[in-house]
């Protein structure tokens, strides 16, 4: 399988790391469940 | 449908089909007319994932299940941030770097030909079958406007995708797309607007969401552990993950968007994108439908939303002792709901106990009326368990939407079906095209006959979804039905990525009877068991794992 060479891992445009940003997209999860949760909660 | 709605229509469609084309001008290498020649920014690409999962049938369908079953539909996407960090973290970069047309061509470099071809052939099949169910849906709305036979409106909305997708290629696909998402945004608000705007004048929005909740329509977060239950919290969670990862990791339909990126940090960011937007998008719908449904409670509404099944049970001798059932119930539910506004406003605590027992007694008369009218569908000839979901928002729209909306909310499902058809067939012609005729029948010829291949392959694809739209209604709820078509396949082909990705001993025979024997499993589970298709993925994906490691030692 060729390899790309004009396909470069370039960094992302916020928080410094990949790592970071994906991080991140957990902590959003974890708080839009609760948030849903709490709203399910509320008006139940 | 007045003119006002045909001059709103036919302008959104026109402007979208013809932006896309203007768009993909010059698309005439195989690079491409199937990959956008590799230059398309983050955004183009995140609303185009967005568009083609989006189909019609997410506004039609989704929004009939939140009126009769809640919001606990949107668990379903609490995995899809994970499945999207994941496809970020290892697919992406690799897919990128091994320069391939589709997901199926990296197997062949992991692993061999004929586990490529298996891929292939299990994507084309559980592709094929979904592109049907996506043009069946705005089919449907025509036919319920128009009163046309579904069949013409299938093949009508069929020709138009076919022939756009045909000309334009990928490019044309993923820019039309971003102007559909806009239009769809545009629909969608207006259509929520509308619905709390028509609701009485001692009924606030904050009433119209406490009557929601107070009928169970506003179940967002279920924590019970079921394997029976198609939405709860650790279905979505678990089985979400493994659905997601299938599809947007191993199902080209989506893979082929992200391979469009100038780049590893513009494909990771439309997906990334995706996983941040999505689960409000879905919420959003979701909300819709719960409102419609507070909206019924002061409307009278019919028993079934299904025009044609109503007058087939009018001539049934049960239909009177229903309908008057029906009338009652609803009655005393709009007297409950009023009561029950009165003594929120009032903060009443007993009385509100009161009318809420009311309420949903009341509700439980509604949805067992509803019930026995699906029974006599079924009794007079008609379809059996037969359901009215898919009805439901559209007969809102139609009846109470002012003019120019209606038009607008018409062109949302027009402009979600177009996005997602064209993405599916445009993706069904690489498959065919690249790991099946350029592998396997014509090696070497040139770019333009490999052109000319995926023009033919679109258009075969395209007749190929408007035969099976002809009679995916027998499926049930559509949105249900999409998943559960996908969620046959998905595991096996996951199954199958991660082990190229994770078991480098591995090799290709292994993987090739991994993937059977998952395959085999999927079916047996679907055909002999009631567990809910969400843990189809997992299921598949772990006896693939399973049977290749077997194989390998």
């Amino acid at each position: 399988m060729p390899e790309r060479p004009d396909a470069p891992d370039e960094p992302p445009p916020f928080l410094g790391t990949w790592r970071r940003v994906y991080a991140a997209v957990g902590v959003y999860l974890c708080l839009i469940v609760l948030a849903a949760y709490l709203f399910t909660r509320a008006y139940r | 449908m007045r003119p006002l709605d045909w001059i709103v229509l036919v302008t959104s469609l026109v402007s979208i089909v013809l932006y896309g084309l203007y768009r993909a001008r010059g698309s005439n290498t195989v690079d491409r007319y199937l990959l956008a020649g590799r230059t398309m920014p983050w955004y183009a690409m995140a609303l185009s994932i967005m568009a083609t999962q989006a189909s019609a049938v997410t506004f039609i369908s989704t929004t009939g299940q939140s009126y009769v079953d809640g919001m606990r539909f949107v668990q379903f996407y609490f995995g899809l941030p994970l499945a999207m960090v994941a496809i970020c973290a290892t697919v992406v970069p690799i897919f990128h770097r091994a320069k391939v047309y589709t997901a199926y061509e990296y197997l062949e470099g992991r692993f061999d030909g004929k586990t490529r071809a298996l891929a292939s052939v299990i994507f084309l099949c559980q592709r094929g079958l979904s592109a049907g169910l996506t043009i069946y849906a705005p089919a449907l709305v025509l036919s319920v406007i128009l009163g046309w036979p579904e069949s013409l409106t299938t093949s009508l909305i069929g020709a138009v995708v076919i022939t756009y997708t045909v000309i334009g290629g990928i490019k044309a696909v993923t820019w039309s797309d971003v102007q559909q998402m806009g239009i769809i945004f545009l629909g969608l608000i207006a259509a929520l607007v509308t619905c709390i705007a028509l609701m009485p004048s001692q009924v606030s929005f904050s009433d119209a969401v406490f009557l929601a909740g107070a009928a169970g329509r506003l179940n967002a977060v279920t924590t019970n552990f079921d394997w029976h239950d198609q939405f709860n919290l650790w279905s979505g969670l678990i089985g979400g993950t493994f659905l997601f990862l299938s599809y947007f990791g191993c199902d080209q339909s989506q893979v082929q968007r992200y391979l469009t990126g100038r780049s590893i940090a513009q494909s990771r960011l439309s997906l990334l994108f995706n996983a941040v937007a999505k689960i409000p998008m879905q919420f959003f719908i979701l909300f819709i439908g719960a409102m419609v449904f507070v909206f019924y409670l002061f409307t009278p509404a019919p028993l079934l939303f299904q025009r044609a099944e109503m007058q087939r049970i009018g001539a049934s001798g049960d239909y009177p002792a229903v309908q008057a059932r029906y009338d009652r119930a609803s009655e005393a539910r709009r007297a409950a709901a009023l009561g029950l506004v009165e003594a929120r406003h009032a903060d009443d605590a007993a009385a509100q106990a009161r009318q809420k027992a009311a309420y949903r007694a009341a509700q439980r008369e509604i949805d067992g009326a509803r019930a026995q009218a699906s029974q006599l569908v079924e009794l007079a000839g008609g379809e059996k368990n037969f359901r009215d979901t898919n009805y439901i928002f559209l007969t809102f729209v139609t009846r109470y939407l002012p003019v120019g909306l209606v038009g607008l909310v018409i062109a949302v499902i027009f402009a979600a079906t177009m996005s997602a058809s064209s993405g599916e067939i445009n993706s069904l012609a690489t498959v065919t095209v690249v790991d099946l005729y350029r592998r396997h029948w014509r090696r070497g010829a040139s770019d333009h006959h490999y052109v000319l291949a995926s023009r033919w392959a679109t258009l075969f694809w395209g007749v190929y979804a408007v035969i099976f739209a002809g009679w995916v209604h027998r499926l049930g709820a559509l949105i249900v039905a999409v998943n559960k078509v996908g969620s046959l396949f998905y595991g096996s082909l996951l199954g199958c990525f991660v082990l190229a990705l994770f078991f480098r001993k591995v090799r290709g025979t292994a993987a090739f009877v991994g993937m059977l024997a998952g395959e085999a499993a999927i079916l047996g589970t679907a055909w002999f068991t009631d567990v809910s298709w969400l843990w189809y993925n997992v299921i598949g994906c772990a006896v693939v794992v399973a049977t290749a490691l077997v194989v390998t030692a």
